[in-house]
């Protein structure tokens, strides 16, 4: 009987360290699988992420180049065109006559050359990185200013603080996309951007009084520009909300934790990829 | 007091070293972990001077099961990230506390009965977190080698010492049934040494491989 007993302990001893054992072995299997399947899925956000976010490189160099085509058809062809009259004028004229002209040319050059150098500015691609996301939308909201399309205002709140590169790069798309959809569809005469910097909440805020559309016409729309608009702050980590009402204009706020990092986001600008 | 006892009182104080050298490196749960082993080391020794003085050590045993509850429920405490299991912990202890006192005072007196009532619920309890925080660290993985993980093997450790104190239940009923040879006595008691020996020899890797940066950077 005691021998039994015993021999029963000691099978129990046996079943107990081989179950832990093996349920050690389980478990490093399984915990290993798990890194794997993650360092996977992690790889492909962060491949999705680099796409995305190379879109909306793409996106904004169209927009750009788009922007500088109307502005030497527009403007510098235009001006140039005058410039060249006017010394083709001169030339023919008296000399205090065409000493007038040579001086109301060289002005008009010197504007072109401002204009052009505020273009190249435009074209370089680093200047969100190197400015910042509030000064490329400050310069953006003097430019549309100055066309006279649309009054806007901007306000900037709180203490600035840099959002990371690549946050900075998709939202400013979505401030271009926004601005794009006002300018198009809203027939608004004012937009007001506003800038939220607290010390765990941004928001960027873009309201124009325009015709505005219904919610119905909103939700329609989803895979259009609006949608984009929200894909793209998901992407980054934030949130797009987009109210309109017709007659009532449109609001789209965009708000973001700066505190919270996306591990697929690494902080660099896309043309550093490797 | 015989040699093995008193190499068991060299590792906990080995091991409590290696807490307090690695301290600043160390995060919260570990750091509990630490000062854990000062007070189960100071009742090992306790322990050994009651059982040669009075041949009884049992409100040793009795103060070395509550003691060792709250050090290693709070250190699972800080270990989940669930915040329902960090109040479950909270409320076990309050429970076994209470539960520890009555138990003392009216079921297996202090000096007397060694403290079956308690130590059996919460080997249960320990069992419990271990394999809870498996489950955890699975939902959770970390980037780094689960072999250089802290938690991994403080986990392994309780599941072992929890799990193993039933068996050493088992061979103390058959002793108790059973007239068995001196040399067998010695041998459940060394086994039980060894058990206690792997625990804390684990809580001594935990100790010395955790590192609250790699934690802070991979989490």
């Amino acid at each position: 009987m005691a021998d039994q007993s015993l021999r029963i302990l000691l099978l129990a001893t046996g079943a107990l360290f081989t179950g832990i054992t093996g349920f050690i072995i389980y478990f490093v299997v399984l915990y290993r699988n798990k890194q794997l399947k993650n360092k996977r899925d992690q790889e492909q956000l962060q491949s999705a992420f680099r796409q995305e976010l190379l879109k909306t490189q793409i996106e904004m160099q169209e927009q750009t180049l788009l922007y500088v085509s109307r502005e030497i058809h527009d403007n510098v062809t235009q001006v140039l065109s005058f410039v060249k009259l006017s010394l083709a004028m001169a030339a023919k004229g008296a000399e205090d006559h065409k000493q007038t002209k040579i001086n109301e040319s060289r002005e008009l050059v010197a504007q072109v050359i401002t204009d052009l150098r505020d273009l190249s500015k435009s074209l370089s691609f680093e200047h969100i990185t190197q400015l910042g996301l509030v000064k490329t939308i400050e310069i953006e909201t003097k430019r549309i200013n100055k066309s006279g399309i649309i009054n806007v205002s901007l306000s900037a709140e709180g203490d600035i603080y840099p959002l990371g590169e690549q946050r900075e790069l998709v939202l400013f798309r979505i401030f271009q996309e926004t601005l794009n959809n006002t300018l198009k569809h809203s027939g608004a005469k004012h937009l007001k951007i506003a800038l939220q910097y607290h010390s765990e909440l941004f928001n960027l805020t873009l309201e124009d009084d325009g015709d505005g559309f219904s919610a119905i016409l909103l939700d329609k729309s989803k895979g259009s520009g609006l949608k984009n608009i929200e894909n793209r702050a998901t992407l980054i980590g934030a949130t797009a909300t987009i109210n309109s009402s017709p007659g009532k204009g449109c609001c789209v706020k965009v708000s973001l934790n700066p505190l919270e990092q996306r591990l697929y986001a690494d902080g660099y600008h896309p043309s550093r990829f490797s | 007091m015989s040699i093995i006892s008193i190499s068991y009182d060299l590792l906990l104080l080995t091991v409590f070293s290696v807490g307090i050298i690695r301290y600043k490196r160390l995060t919260i749960p570990f750091k509990v972990l630490t000062w854990s082993v000062l007070p189960i080391f100071l009742l090992a020794i306790l322990s050994g001077i009651f059982s040669l003085k009075y041949k009884n050590n049992v409100p040793i045993m009795h103060l070395e099961c509550i003691t060792g509850y709250i050090f290693y429920s709070l250190t699972y405490y800080y270990l989940f990230k669930s915040k329902a299991i960090k109040q479950s912990i909270i409320i076990s202890i309050v429970i076994i506390i209470v539960f520890f006192i009555i138990n003392a005072v009216f079921l297996q007196p202090f000096r007397k009965v060694f403290p079956s009532n308690v130590t059996t619920p919460t080997q249960v309890l320990y069992a419990v977190f271990s394999l809870l925080l498996f489950k955890e660290m699975l939902l959770y993985p970390l980037k780094i080698n689960i072999i250089k993980q802290s938690v991994f093997w403080y986990n392994i450790g309780v599941l072992f010492y929890s799990t193993s104190l039933f068996l050493m239940f088992g061979l103390g009923n058959y002793i108790g049934d059973h007239k068995l040879s001196p040399n067998f006595v010695s041998f459940i008691g060394y086994f039980w040494y060894f058990i206690l020996y792997v625990f804390h020899i684990l809580i001594g890797v935990s100790l010395l491989i955790d590192n609250k940066e790699i934690t802070a950077t991979d989490g």
